[in-house]
């Protein structure tokens, strides 16, 4: 038998691509249940206030109807038990507009919405709270600890001091995560377990807290989620769409199917909160920083508590004697918000690295040198040393590769046709972690044939987790691709950590690779031989002609990675072009540099990081969910009002990896990509418009009105 | 959606008559307005009639009448066709460009001419049936007037409803005074002038058009004329496509020497119809096609406009798109 390539580390296409384009891969509401019934969510037209009265007599009427639920009849569940956002017909109370009130059942889903829409409900009003303009003055210390003041030195002594400085706010919009495939599920009993057909970035959490919720233990609550059209950290923790979809197929004594509309996504599955970040920044004259605050201000729901971390960039980007992060939370009658791509660092790097390129103008300095000349040698906020830090690579080899030679340091001074032309540069970072996750690795043998599958409840979300699954398997075992089968998104497989904040990577590989790893080792044992050169497993299988073997690990971090700060960094850099007379903008090119470790798979990482570049710019240029302040209702409610960037905005995307290896941060030395794709875009795109206008805009998205 | 019957028209007669027999019925094109409508409880017809097996779609010259030697364009024509079709590119470039600058290609290949022309607004008040709305609903209350309005009107609003009107074609058609042929049930056919075809909101915002129910439109006429080589359409908006105007100029000029024969100058995002910028056009008339004269004309008609809460900017903006846009229109579409 020939030695089998190693196939880590190259561009080979997605395992599940074809059944994706082929309209094969199962999302939620494809999987086949029979007789299923449908179920929609009819939703509070109030802001705040108290169901008075629900007249159901119409709706009852209607053809097809099977049941209606409200908080009147539904079943008691636990609102503790994990699930986001609240809305769970526990009670007559409102704390927001479009909370869930009620679950129509019918035989379509047309019968069932025309029937919701029969529905008369009466409140008792009261004023919302909803008018963040308002109320950010009554802001107040999160509750959560991560979130208390950290201060180090004195920065208001060093603004006093300085000369050179930044005090600016910068504003951030609400914007909705919008997956392509919205939160829907299936629900289908047999006896007292319930299998739940519905995408989840965390297999187990979503089992969890819905048994939690439902009041029944984990085991009778099974996840299956193979597929996941995008999430964004909508499907992270779920939300009670999830439960009531349980609830609903239970009382009907049916399969059900739920889907939201996309016109309900913006007030049912989280949402990214509405950020005035005020960023303080003193330097002297050559350059080095002396203070930097950043103190953010948002909102979170009524009666529960989410704030993103938007000064986590500012803790570790720049070394500086004197530190400010602060959070002031002030609650509203609005969903509770959640993590959203990049969460914290996205918006935060916003605010951070439009002030580190306002104070590089006033300094009369290049930006790249201004941060270079800032770089920090160990983690400013902890001490530890880096597992690895790429940031002054990422900077200077993207300026060669962008041509930032080229780059005006004044503003209008590049003008190509009506177009003002502008570069600007920024620089982010996301953490690096892994959890614990167990695999199961089996092998079996016919002939000559040796095949694995792999199993574990990992989440694909379109990322390729079955990619490279796929490929650290392969190698582990020294099979080729095609024999190695990867099962994910069940949580009837061994307990994964979720595809969130990007540890699905470092924890699921780590895991597998551990597992296959183990599993050879075992076998080696077995044969009671000893080797020169290590057999792979397959040679094993074959040599000890052993039909079926298999091993589980229940994988952990090193514990020697704790002694590090761990983060994956970039640099990026935007080129666009400003009309002069009407104000839009075009991305022409973006470069993103990124130092991440190992890259399992150049391919479905760069596909990973220009994903992020894209929302990043989306970010920056069209996103924005608008509240009206009288009501508290979303007037930006489907995707021709809330606009995400078109083929057209975006102009030419590169991705560069740093070859970068870190022995420090896990055995494969996997940093992870899915969310630092995102860090630094919207400010990387607003310092080139300022250098292309000289007009700083501080608060996204960045539309033509603001430009003019 | 409400329950409605279904009905596939087979020929123009039967079906205007199925129309104007009920009130609340309508013709269904290619849907892709009145369905996400209905979806969203807005438009509430008890039936539907499908027109779109019938017989309009051909794009042909105009060989007799006052119109001899332009164009006409079937009603139940698909968008993509009028705007690649060769007569429209060489003779109506405006227009084609227009039809460009809207919804996307899929939505275009499925959209009607006439479909295209009867778009409800889009204003979002309109579209949640949980919001006050006067259009929607008469005496509910405008919401969008004290409310988020920063896509909606600067001229021509009322009180009771301050929305704009959506399509990109109709501001070509309005600058290329065309005619809509419409059939009622009767028989009759007549042409009725595009600027008598659209109206403002006035006290009775539910009325987008001034075209009675119960009647057809079979074709769009336009005219001959000399503009071909001196238009533009000018779309600013939010991102680059897919994406209603904050504010359009459809802009066709004639020229002798560089003096100014004709003008047409009409506005897309800034009213309840499209808005033909007379005050501009009259400016412009005799005069030399200069930037100076361009801003004295989009002066002049600017100064009448009147924002709301949220969109002041569409002044400058309006300002800036008639001189970039009569720029483009002497340029043969460059800048
Ligand atoms: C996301 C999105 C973005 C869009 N962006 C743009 C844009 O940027 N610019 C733009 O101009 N448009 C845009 N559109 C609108 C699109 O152009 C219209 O939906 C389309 O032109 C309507 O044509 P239709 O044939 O599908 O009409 P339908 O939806 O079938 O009908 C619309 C109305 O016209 C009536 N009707 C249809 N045909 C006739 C007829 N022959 N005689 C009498 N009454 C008739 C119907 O009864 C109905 O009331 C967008 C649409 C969407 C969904
Ligand atoms: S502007 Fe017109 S369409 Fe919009 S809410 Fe007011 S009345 Fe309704």
């Amino acid at each position: 038998m020939k030695e089998v390539t190693k196939v880590t580390g190259t561009p080979i296409n997605r395992i599940d691509g074809i059944a994706k384009v082929t309209g094969k891969a199962p999302y939620s509401m494809d999987h086949p249940v029979k007789n299923p019934a449908y179920a929609i969510l009819f939703k509070s037209t109030v802001a705040a206030g108290k169901i008075q009265a629900i007249d159901m007599t119409a709706a009852e009427k209607a053809p097809g109807v099977i049941a209606i639920i409200t908080h009147q009849n539904a079943p008691k569940l636990n609102v503790k038990g994990g699930l986001r956002g609240g809305a769970l017909l526990q009670s007559p109370e409102i704390e927001f507009f479009g909370q869930h009130i009620g679950i129509v059942v019918a035989e379509t889903f047309e019968q069932a919405r025309y029937a919701s829409r029969l529905i008369q409900v009466t409140y008792d009003k009261k004023e919302p709270k909803v008018d963040f303009e308002k109320l950010a003055g009554q802001a107040r210390l999160p509750k959560d600890k991560e979130k208390a003041d950290a201060r180090r030195g004195d920065v208001q002594t060093a603004l006093r001091q300085a000369t050179y400085k930044v005090e600016e706010v910068y504003e951030t919009p609400i914007e909705h995560h919008h997956p392509m495939e919205p939160h829907a599920t299936i629900a289908e009993w047999n006896g007292d377990h319930v299998t739940l057909y519905n995408s989840a970035q965390i297999v187990n959490g979503a089992q969890t807290a819905t048994a939690a919720t439902l009041n029944l233990k984990p085991e009778q609550v099974r996840i299956v989620s193979p597929y996941i059209g995008g999430g964004f950290g909508s499907k992270g923790g779920q939300w009670a769409n999830l439960a009531l979809a349980a609830v609903a197929a239970k009382h009907v004594n049916r399969p059900v199917k739920l889907a939201l509309t996309r016109q309900q996504m913006v007030n049912s599955v989280g949402m990214r909160q509405h950020n005035r970040q005020k960023i303080s920044l003193a330097a002297t004259a050559d350059g080095k920083l002396t203070a930097l605050a950043h103190e953010t201000t948002t909102h979170c729901a009524i009666n529960d508590e989410f704030v993103e971390p938007c000064g986590d960039c500012s803790k570790v980007m720049y070394d500086t004697p004197n530190s400010l992060i602060t959070y002031r939370v002030v609650p509203m009658n609005l969903i509770l918000p959640t993590y959203t791509r990049g969460p914290g660092k996205s918006t935060g790097s916003f605010a951070l690295e439009s002030a580190m390129d306002e104070l590089a103008y006033k300094l009369k300095m290049d930006p790249i040198a201004f941060r270079i000349k800032n770089e920090p040698d160990r983690d400013p906020s902890n001490g530890k040393p880096w597992s690895s830090r790429a940031t002054v690579q990422c900077l200077q080899e993207g300026a060669k590769a962008f041509g930032w030679e080229n780059r005006k340091s004044e503003p209008r001074q590049n003008q190509q046709g009506n177009y003002w032309i502008g570069y600007g540069v920024a620089a982010g970072t996301y953490p690096a972690h892994q959890r614990p996750t167990s695999a199961l690795v089996k092998l079996k043998r016919t002939g000559d044939h040796v095949a694995a599958t792999v199993e574990l409840a990992a989440a694909d979300l379109g990322t390729g987790t079955y990619t490279i699954l796929t490929q650290t398997a392969a190698d582990a075992l020294g099979l080729p691709i095609q024999n190695v089968k990867v099962n994910i998104g069940d949580s009837s497989l061994p307990p994964a950590a979720g595809a969130v904040g990007s540890v699905g990577a470092a924890s699921y590989a780590n895991a597998v690779n551990d597992a296959c790893v183990k599993l050879t080792q075992e076998l080696v044992v077995k044969s009671g031989k000893q080797f020169f050169v290590r057999p792979t497993a397959a040679q094993l299988m074959r040599s000890e002609k052993i039909t079926d073997y298999q091993t589980r690990v229940d994988s952990k971090p090193p514990e020697s990675a704790e002694a590090y700060s761990a983060h994956s960094f970039n640099a990026n850099f935007a080129e666009v072009a400003v009309h002069q007379s009407t104000g839009m903008i075009r991305v022409n090119r973006f470069l993103a540099v990124t130092g991440a470790g190992t890259i399992l798979n150049p391919k479905t990482a760069r596909s990973q990081i220009i994903g992020g570049n894209v929302w990043g710019i989306g970010m920056a240029l069209t996103e924005e969910s608008v509240v009206d302040p009288r009501w508290g209702n979303f007037v930006t409610r489907s995707l021709a009002d809330y606009h995400v960037p078109t083929h057209l905005d975006i102009g030419h995307l590169d991705a560069i990896f740093i070859n970068e290896k870190d022995e420090h941060v896990n055995t494969l030395g996997v940093k992870g990509i899915g969310e630092v794709g995102i860090v630094a875009v919207a400010a990387a795109v607003a310092n080139a418009v300022f250098n292309a206008t000289g007009k700083r805009i501080r608060e996204l998205p960045i539309t033509p009105d603001k430009v003019l | 959606m409400r329950p409605f019957t279904y009905t596939r028209a087979t020929d123009a007669t039967s079906a205007i008559k199925l129309l104007a027999e009920n009130p609340h019925a309508k013709f269904l094109a290619g849907g892709t307005n009145l369905l996400d409508l209905m979806k969203e409880d807005v438009e509430r017809p008890t039936a539907l009639i499908d027109i779109s097996d019938l017989d309009l779609n051909d794009i042909k010259p105009i060989t007799a009448g006052v119109n001899q030697g332009g164009i006409s364009l079937g009603g139940l024509g698909k968008n993509t066709d009028a705007a690649n079709h060769p007569l429209v590119r060489q003779h109506y470039p405006l227009l084609s460009q227009a039809i460009l600058a809207g919804a996307s290609g899929q939505i275009r290949n499925m959209a009607t001419n006439g479909g295209n022309l009867l778009q409800r607004t889009r204003c979002p008040y309109f579209y949640e049936v949980a919001m006050p709305c006067n259009k929607r609903e008469p005496g509910t209350g405008c919401g969008a007037r004290d409310g988020i309005n920063r896509m909606h009107a600067i001229f021509g609003w009322s009180e009771h409803c301050v929305a704009v009107y959506p399509s990109d074609l109709a501001v070509a058609l309005t600058a290329l005074d065309a005619g809509v042929i419409v059939r009622s049930a009767n028989g009759q056919q007549r042409r009725i002038p595009i600027a008598d075809f659209y109206r403002l909101p006035g006290d009775e915002p539910e009325k987008d058009t001034n075209l009675p129910h119960g009647e057809l439109i079979t074709a769009i006429e336009l005219p001959k004329n000399r503009f071909a080589n001196q238009s533009y359409y000018l779309k600013v908006r939010d991102r680059a496509s897919y994406a209603f105007a904050l504010v359009s100029v459809a802009a066709a000029l004639e020229t002798e020497g560089n003096t100014i024969k004709q003008a047409r100058i009409a506005m897309g995002g800034v009213a309840h119809k499209p808005w033909r910028a007379l005050k501009a056009e009259q400016m412009l008339v005799g005069k030399e096609a200069t930037e100076a004269n361009f801003k004295l004309a989009a002066d002049a008609e600017m100064a009448d406009a009147k924002p709301l809460t949220h969109n002041a900017f569409k002044v400058e903006l309006g300002n800036r798109s008639i001189v970039l846009a009569l720029r483009m229109a002497v340029n043969g579409g460059k800048a």
